[in-house]
């Protein structure tokens, strides 16, 4: 019965993906425990996100000295032997067609933002000289404003840079680093192409450390080819000794395509089984939360108040601008992902100068895609699904049809019923505060996946949703 | 021009018949009375091709009806194209091979599932003269009915037989009599054709004609000087076939003089013209505008449109005596059109002719929509396929595993198989069968019977105690060389037969009979008997009474949960085998979830077999790379699509593949 009454009410509700409810939505589905900049207030609620201007800017530079062996994204390998990277003209011919393509990116919002942040992701943006990382920031200034006290994230690779350049960088605004240091262990750096040793790992803890980067990450890969529980244990304890604010976990994954791709077979040796490597998972968000790391999001973990700023506005389905080879932006509701080879790319630039193409114009999304996209996005964080948003913008049969679907997980602690206060729900009571309508402290406000169960198991939780939504 | 020659020339053939050599037939007359106005309204009404055939040319002396049969594979449909090339119905070269083998079904298998029809003119003088002498000959008008060769179709090739005067009984040089060969002669021979033996392929190397004239002496006692040897590949022999037709096989016995009597031989729907009848003319004559009534509904139609199959609808606005063809009326779906009716002028009385046996099913199996939503689809797919194939009875029934769906009853297990293939085909619909089983009878101490067509409706726990349960048998004849007599009764023996009869049809070559349960042989038993006789085998069965057994319920749990759709009736002793064998293909089909999930077989409430699939540990996208939110989002998605397609029982997703492999255990 709730099937086949459930699908014409979501389209009364979406006619078009241009719905004013959307708004509420998107800007209430923020971190309870976030820190940020309170610049969503009740007055933004009428206006969609069509013409909500990002605050946020990715920026790709995909030059790295070699590709690592698990590495599927579109990078530029420019061989060992140029260090001195002033000099090298792929390098400054890119950041011209970049801060070409930035320039020609059509404005078009009545209340113009200043970034909030700006991520540099690569690659290894770390490569590129400071004072071209100088001429892309001042082209954002100049395009779109640089908010005073925004976050600009660059991610830096170990032997790519010294305590000059760090300075140099945080000159330039840079305030927030991500290390990709992905292992502790020699034999493990080597033997996935990293470009770099453990000596230059704990070189680059150094430089960050005696620079007085305030806010820096490391970033580790779990389920490596040959990692023992040891091995990760051990990576873990030495991420935790170096004290930064931030940690990121990520799950290998087994691309094709890659070198790792034609080589290994998820969950067989070399790879630790689903076993191991569920246990990594636990391991992580247990010695990680016992140093007073918070879990905030699946793959995310930080110092209070240290939460990736630019990472979230991915997870709340806020805009982003993407500038730069492949990058994806997401801007008045619609994502677009530009080409992912150079040729293709400067193509692109070209076209969009000449007003031939549009990276504001690229996939629209509609009625229960976005409720999908909010939920994916959302089920990531520990904050979890905003129900009285989710309900306003989709209604009732919605959220009823994806708490059915998700009862038997509640009972299991995969998912985590919570109240206004954010306190779980028992699952006896949970359908008094589901039909709960008027008394506010006792209704059903978030749901969540439990860390760690629930998260390791995001992606079924998160398509059973999917399936609940689309049925 | 060439039009008029030929009007011209088949008028003078007919002066020649009527004056001459069938003078004495009392109808002529009646023909000559409505060939006038015919002719007349045709001229203005121009000139197509069409109207070039009269059939008041031919007189039930100058049609003769025949059939062809055969073990499959022995050639039958080749000759039946060269026999319409031979014809000049269809031209050398042209048109498809298999002429009359219209579904894709068929000509993908190579194998005949609908009988079809087609009219063949052909010149032949009397008395066996050569037509090159000068004499002026007769052209006859023959109707070839070909009729599928497996052993599912058995009914399809009895219906044929009764339009049909004689056969031809083509056998392989090479293989000699085989299983079916023995099926259908005594069909035909039980009907009283006259059987022409044909035997074809002499152009193989391996050809023993001879041999096989024994055998066809032995076996049938049938004279080796009767048989005609031919090659329809090399064109061999082909043209001694239809004089022997003409001149062995009666022409048809009814009366031109009484009311029409028509036998409805096969119906099908089509999207122009609704639905098109097969018809044969027993006695009288039909002819356009008539009003047609059928025994069955008393229903009265106004004949749209009547012709002869040549061998596409080739309309003639009469069917006389003898003579088979199509029939157009305002029937709305070919339910009205039953097999073996029969049909009469509106307003006369007649004595029904003799119909056929109605189809029997041995074959059972749920039919359900592979995405459950789409259960109006399939609906209607199942409807417009069954106005084509009446030989399926349908019903509906719910699963709380699989939803809505139909039971659908067979005539064997190819005869299914094609089902599924044709509705995937020909109404691209997607269908999950549960196992297939065949009607049992349970008989309760309150005296009370229940017939079990689906075996999830026998309550695994009855309140009455089950005194007795009975299974349908068939009388199985398989045909080996004799070096495989060892492994074929090891088998046979297997699947619970008794021998009924072992002889030798000569040196080389065993004939047995068996007496087997129909279950036994339902699933896979052909499969096996090919592969352990290296395919030498040959297999027909005949469906025999019911016989006492020991049968019980095999339950599948999931989560001790049971699911309706699994569930199976077997016999006692194989029901540990069995369940084993589910319970580890199910493990093996089924994906892990995010939960643990024990699978078990059961006999009542007794736990036979149980195997346990351990949960997911993890499944995680550890990042959105960059904010490229989409590529993330298509993994979930195809992951989502995956499951959709999944059947639910409780809290576990059940792969339609799971379905699938289940048909695999007998």
């Amino acid at each position: 019965m709730l099937k086949s009454t459930f699908t014409p009410i979501l389209w009364v509700l979406f006619p078009k993906p241009k719905s004013s409810k959307l708004s509420s939505l998107i800007l209430t589905n923020t971190f309870t425990n976030s820190t940020q900049p309170v610049r969503q207030n009740a007055s933004l609620k009428h206006h969609t996100p069509i013409i909500t201007s990002p605050s946020s800017a990715y920026i790709h530079l995909p030059f790295c000295r070699k590709r690592c062996h698990y590495c599927d994204f579109p990078i530029v390998a420019l061989g060992s032997a140029s260090m001195q990277m002033d000099d090298d003209p792929r390098v400054l011919n890119y950041v011209q067609w970049l801060c070409r393509e930035i320039n020609a990116t059509k404005v078009e919002f009545d209340d113009k933002t200043s970034l909030e942040t700006v991520f540099f992701g690569g690659g290894t943006p770390s490569l590129v000289p400071p004072r071209m990382v100088s001429t892309i920031l001042e082209t954002l200034r100049m395009k779109f404003g640089l908010s005073e006290n925004a976050e600009i994230s660059m991610e830096m690779d170990p032997g790519t840079f010294d305590a000059k350049k760090m300075q140099e960088m945080m000159v330039l605004g840079v305030n927030r680093v991500s290390l990709g240091v992905q292992a502790f262990q020699e034999k493990l750096l080597s033997s996935c192409g990293r470009a770099h040793g453990l000596k230059e790992v704990h070189e680059a803890i150094d430089i960050v450390k005696s620079c007085r980067v305030e806010n820096w990450s490391i970033d580790l890969i779990a389920s490596l080819p040959h990692q023992t529980c040891e091995m990760w244990e051990e990576s873990l304890k030495l991420t935790i000794e170096a004290q930064p604010t931030h940690v990121s976990v990520y799950d290998l994954q087994i691309e094709q395509g890659t070198k790792f791709g034609n080589l290994y077979t998820p969950g067989e040796f070399p790879l630790p089984s689903e076993i191991q490597s569920a246990d990594f998972y636990k391991m992580a968000s247990r010695m990680l939360s016992d140093a007073n790391y918070n879990h905030y999001e699946i793959s995310s973990y930080s110092k209070s108040g240290y939460e990736c700023k630019h990472n979230s506005i991915y997870w709340k389905y806020k805009p982003f601008y993407g500038f730069g080879l492949g990058s994806a932006s997401f801007i008045g509701g619609s994502r677009f992902s530009r080409p992912k080879k150079l040729n293709d790319y400067m193509n692109f630039v070209r076209n969009l100068e000449n007003g031939l193409v549009d990276s504001s114009a690229g996939d629209h999304i509609h009625g229960k895609d976005i409720a999908m996209d909010v939920v994916m996005l959302s089920l990531r964080t520990a904050r979890g699904l905003d129900i009285e948003s989710f309900k306003e913008s989709y209604g009732n049969s919605i959220v009823f049809s994806l708490l059915e679907a998700y009862k038997p997980y509640v009972e299991s602690g995969h998912v985590i019923c919570l109240d206004e206060k954010r306190k779980s729900i028992r699952i006896d009571e949970l359908d008094d505060y589901v039909l709960n309508e008027s008394n506010t402290e006792k209704r059903l406000a978030y749901i969540r996946l439990s860390d760690p169960e629930g998260f390791l198991l995001s992606n079924e939780l998160i398509s059973l949703a999917f399936r609940a939504i689309d049925s | 021009m060439g039009y008029l020659h030929k009007a011209s020339k088949t008028l003078r053939q007919w002066k020649y018949m009527s004056s001459t050599s069938f003078s004495s037939f009392p109808f002529i007359p009646f023909t000559n009375r409505i060939t006038h106005p015919r002719f007349c309204s045709n001229s203005r009404q121009n000139n197509k091709e069409q109207n070039a055939i009269d059939l008041n040319q031919y007189p039930p002396e100058l049609v003769r009806n025949f059939s062809i049969i055969a073990h499959v594979d022995h050639g039958k449909s080749t000759l039946a194209d060269r026999l319409l090339e031979l014809t000049g119905t269809i031209k050398k070269g042209h048109g498809q091979p298999q002429y009359l083998d219209k579904l894709q079904v068929e000509r993908e298998r190579g194998i005949t599932v609908k009988a079809q029809t087609a009219t063949m003119f052909y010149k032949h003088s009397v008395n066996g003269d050569n037509i090159s002498d000068g004499k002026e000959s007769c052209k006859f008008l023959l109707n070839l009915v070909d009729t599928p060769g497996h052993v599912d179709f058995s009914y399809e090739v009895s219906r044929s037989l009764a339009a049909c005067q004689g056969v031809l009984l083509v056998v392989d040089a090479a293989q000699g009599v085989q299983a079916q060969t023995v099926a259908n002669f005594y069909l035909a021979f039980e009907s009283n054709l006259t059987i022409v033996p044909v035997i074809n392929k002499i152009d193989q190397p391996t050809a023993n004609p001879d041999l096989v004239k024994a055998q066809l002496k032995s076996m049938f006692d049938l004279d080796p000087s009767d048989v005609l040897l031919t090659s329809a590949k090399t064109g061999q022999g082909l043209e001694s076939i239809i004089p022997a037709v003409i001149e062995r096989i009666p022409p048809p016995s009814g009366s031109c003089n009484s009311p029409l009597r028509m036998l409805l031989l096969d119906s099908y729907y089509d999207e122009y013209k609704g639905v098109i009848c097969h018809v044969a003319v027993v006695d009288g004559a039909l002819r356009k505008g008539d009003k047609i009534s059928t025994v069955a509904t008393g229903q009265s139609y106004e004949v749209f449109d009547v012709g002869i199959m040549h061998p596409e609808l080739k309309p003639t606005g009469i069917l006389l005596t003898g003579q088979v063809g199509y029939v157009v009326s305002g029937m709305r779906s070919t339910k009205e059109a039953r097999i073996g009716d029969t049909i009469y002028h509106t307003k006369t009385a007649v004595e029904p002719l003799p119909g056929f046996k109605p189809a029997k099913h041995m074959v059972f199996s749920g039919l359900y929509p592979a995405d459950g939503s789409d259960f109006e689809a399939l609906n209607n797919a199942i409807e417009r396929l069954t106005c084509n194939d009446a030989s399926v009875s349908i019903a509906k029934e719910t699963s709380t595993a699989l939803g809505l769906g139909f039971r659908c009853g067979f005539l064997g297990l190819l005869h299914m198989d094609v089902f599924h293939q044709r509705l995937e085909q020909e109404y691209g619909a997607h269908v999950i069968s549960t196992v297939p089983t065949v009607p049992y009878i349970f008989e309760y101490s309150d005296g009370s019977k229940l017939e079990v067509q689906n075996p999830a409706t026998l309550p695994s726990n009855p309140k009455q105690k089950v005194i007795a349960c009975w299974e349908p048998t068939v009388l199985a004849t398989i045909i080996i060389p004799s070096e495989y007599v060892g492994p074929v009764i090891t088998l046979v023996s297997e699947r619970r037969g008794q021998q009924l009869e072992h002889s030798f049809i000569d040196s080389q070559r065993v004939f047995m009979k068996y007496r087997m349960p129909l279950k036994e042989i339902v699933i896979d038993f052909y499969n096996e008997l090919k592969s352990i006789t290296s395919g030498y085998a040959s297999f027909d069965y005949e469906d025999a009474d019911y016989q006492q057994s020991d049968l019980v319920k095999l339950d599948i749990l999931l989560n001790g949960q049971p699911v309706d759709a699994m569930a199976t009736i077997v016999h006692k002793v194989k029901a540990y085998r069995v369940g084993r064998e589910l319970v580890e293909k199910l493990k093996k089909a089924i994906d892990r979830q995010m939960f643990e999930i024990s699978i078990q077989a059961a006999i009542g409430s007794k736990i036979i077999s149980r195997e346990t699939i351990s949960a997911l540990r993890k499944n995680v996208l550890a990042k959105c790379y960059g904010g490229d939110v989409s590529r993330k989002r298509k993994l979930l998605e195809k992951q989502k699509e995956g499951k959709k397609r999944m059947k639910r029982v409780g809290s576990v997703d059940i792969p339609q593949e799971a379905f699938h492999e289940l048909l695999k255990v007998s």
